[in-house]
């Protein structure tokens, strides 16, 4: 039983990386209309920039802005010079999900050589171990779960009480129309890649503070439990991704006490199958992966 | 010499068959299966089971399930059945509701999940290590070493994959091809014309998946060995980018595209220098395969060898629109 209390506690450290990740990768579908496979790789490639500047003898947690402004640009930049030019020329979805996927290969090969083929880890204090029954985590996770449940603010609060995140809500739920009412859908999208952008390298970079290492590999890891997350809370819905962020971890990390931790990714999956053959469109979204009605 | 055209024939078979397999499902009916390897894959272990020995043999190094020691036709057969009726299960979750681009990634995961599965079950088919010493198909009656045998199996991969190119080639131009294409076009219009879109997607991925099986339980009667190493998700994408390249849509286009690109660029790349330090080739040979996809879709979406524009001549005499509705007053 300890164990499993124990593993609840891992569990929220996981649900908390999974949350910043999946609420970036589902907004970018909401907000643009594009899954972005390449996900995991942006997020790896801010690790490693947030590595470059740790083993300079910065601070983990000064290098972590560092990995969300590497991330933030990244997107931005994939946006704008891959992604919404194909978009603009009327590639359909399929054509979208091959384009993002030949990037995701581009981005780990060209990252590969250049930073290595070892596992890194950063150098970092764990701090003191905090206590709480079975539950036992150091002060870097626990500092991981303050970052996201301050993100996690930040985004609601982003997303309800300003006026950039009503011009999101109102890009996403109909571009045609929110061009219409004057507001200037461009420059919404710029900023929405900016942000999850943001949030793909705070993910990629909290993601490596919590394991003993990762390598460019880790990249196509990170995105299972974040698709699965996404999808089960909605894909397009915040709020959704946030839910389905808290499942999947704690199911993810309660799974690994009781059968082995090998099998992490595959009860992400197990659960990904259920939400698609019982509700497709998630727990949240109306639409979500649902197809048209045909 | 015999022994390096031979390869390079049989993978040529192999990779043939496979983008036909990929033309059909994601040229003509606009499925993406990004677990197509997957396919591959469980003909080429199936056939492996099938033929090698129980696994106390050969000193009992490798642990897996079945070893059945059948004879040359069966193990291929049982691969292509194999193949096949992974289809279904696999097509009742993701292919009846969901997106046509959540589909794509729900195979992509799946893709990723079997590999990782396969991996952590040594039981199952020996794991990370995999299968090994598989008996080439009628080894026992002919020497496996000999160049005769080595011609003989790349002329029957060869005429295998003729004949596949056959089989689709009729399924494409006929008047069921003809619906294929209205789905891919637009799937709302080929339901509302009576045309149940969820069999068709269905029925395609099933041969196309026996055709996967197939291709599988080839290339490991050839090469003997099969590890999850051979398998992972890329794989598939490099299948992609040779039918993208050589004409989706159009069986000469993935023919070409198989030639071009697996066994051009695996065969371009063994003759350079080496140079830079070691892994930095295959690196490169991955950024060059994203880069060849996304140049096609830009520059020539529709590949080297486009897709046949299919138009019908209008009729002398149209139907006179007018007097039915007169009719009908």
């Amino acid at each position: 039983m300890s164990l499993i209390v124990a593993a609840f506690g891992f569990g929220l450290v996981s649900m908390s990386i999974i949350a910043i990740s999946a609420v970036g990768f589902t907004m970018q579908f909401g907000i643009t209309n594009m899954i972005n496979l390449a996900y995991g790789q942006v997020m790896i490639a801010s690790a490693y920039a947030a590595y470059t500047v740790n083993n300079a003898g910065v601070s983990i947690w000064l290098a972590l802005p560092v990995g969300a402004i590497f991330g933030a640009v990244f997107s931005f930049l994939l946006n704008r010079l891959i992604y919404a030019p194909f978009q603009r020329k009327g590639t359909n979805l399929i054509g979208m999900v091959i384009i993002s996927l030949a990037v995701s290969l581009v981005i780990a090969n060209v990252l590969l050589p250049i930073v290595g083929y070892y596992s890194v880890s950063y150098h970092q204090n764990p701090g003191p171990t905090y206590h709480l029954g079975s539950i036992a985590l150091t002060g870097v996770q626990v500092a991981i779960i303050a970052v996201a449940v301050i993100v996690m603010l930040a985004i609601y609060a982003l997303l309800r009480f300003t006026r950039l995140g009503k011009a999101m809500r109102a890009t996403a739920a109909n571009p045609t129309l929110a061009r219409n009412c004057g507001i200037p859908t461009g420059r919404v999208v710029d900023l929405a890649w900016l942000i999850t952008g943001a949030l793909c390298g705070v993910a990629g970079t909290v993601a490596g503070m919590n394991s003993d290492s990762f390598s460019v590999a880790s990249g196509s890891e990170f995105l299972i439990p974040i698709i699965a997350a996404s999808i089960l809370g909605g894909a397009g819905s915040p709020y959704g991704a946030m839910i389905g962020a808290v499942l999947i971890g704690e199911m993810t990390e309660i799974s690994a006490a009781i059968i082995s931790p090998e099998y992490k990714q595959v009860v992400a999956f197990a659960v990904l199958v259920l939400v698609m053959v019982l509700r497709p469109q998630g727990l949240l979204a109306k639409r979500g992966a649902l197809a048209a009605a045909g | 010499m015999t022994y390096y055209l031979t390869t390079v024939l049989v993978y040529a078979a192999v990779d043939i068959l496979a983008c036909l397999a990929i033309s059909l499902q994601f040229g003509v009916s606009g499925i993406v299966n990004f677990s197509f390897i997957i396919f591959q894959a469980a003909g080429a272990y199936t056939a492996g089971v099938l033929s090698l020995p129980k696994d106390t043999a050969n000193g009992g190094f490798q642990t897996y399930i079945l070893g059945l020691n059948l004879s040359f036709p069966l193990p291929w057969i049982g691969a292509t059945l194999v193949g096949a009726l992974l289809a279904p299960p696999i097509g009742l979750v993701v292919l009846r509701r969901l997106r046509s681009d959540y589909q794509a990634i729900a195979m992509l995961v799946l893709s990723v999940i079997a590999s990782l599965v396969v991996t952590n079950t040594p039981a199952f088919l020996d794991g990370a290590a995999g299968l090994a010493l598989v008996p080439q198909p009628l080894s026992d009656k002919f020497n496996a070493y000999s160049d005769g045998y080595q011609w003989a199996y790349t002329i029957g991969s060869l005429l295998l994959a003729v004949i596949v190119f056959f089989i689709v080639q009729r399924l494409i131009n006929s008047p069921y091809g003809r619906s294929l294409r209205a789905m891919r076009e637009n799937e709302v219009a080929a339901n509302a014309l009576g045309k149940n879109a969820v069999a068709m997607k269905m029925t395609v991925f099933v041969v196309g998946g026996a055709i996967a099986g197939l291709s599988g339980a080839i290339l490991v009667g050839f090469i003997t060995t099969w590890a999850p190493s051979t398998w992972l998700y890329p794989e598939t994408l490099i299948l992609f980018a040779a039918v993208i390249v050589g004409g989706r849509g159009n069986n000469y286009g993935a023919v070409l595209g198989a030639l071009l690109v697996p066994v051009g660029f695996e065969e371009a790349t063994r003759y350079l220098p080496p140079f830079g330090p070691p892994g930095l080739i295959p690196a490169l040979e991955w950024v060059c395969i994203g880069g060849l996809i996304l140049g096609f879709l830009w520059f020539r979406p529709r590949g080297v060898l486009p897709e046949r524009r299919r138009v019908f001549a209008a009729r002398p005499n149209p139907v006179e629109v007018g007097e039915q509705h007169a009719g009908g007053n």
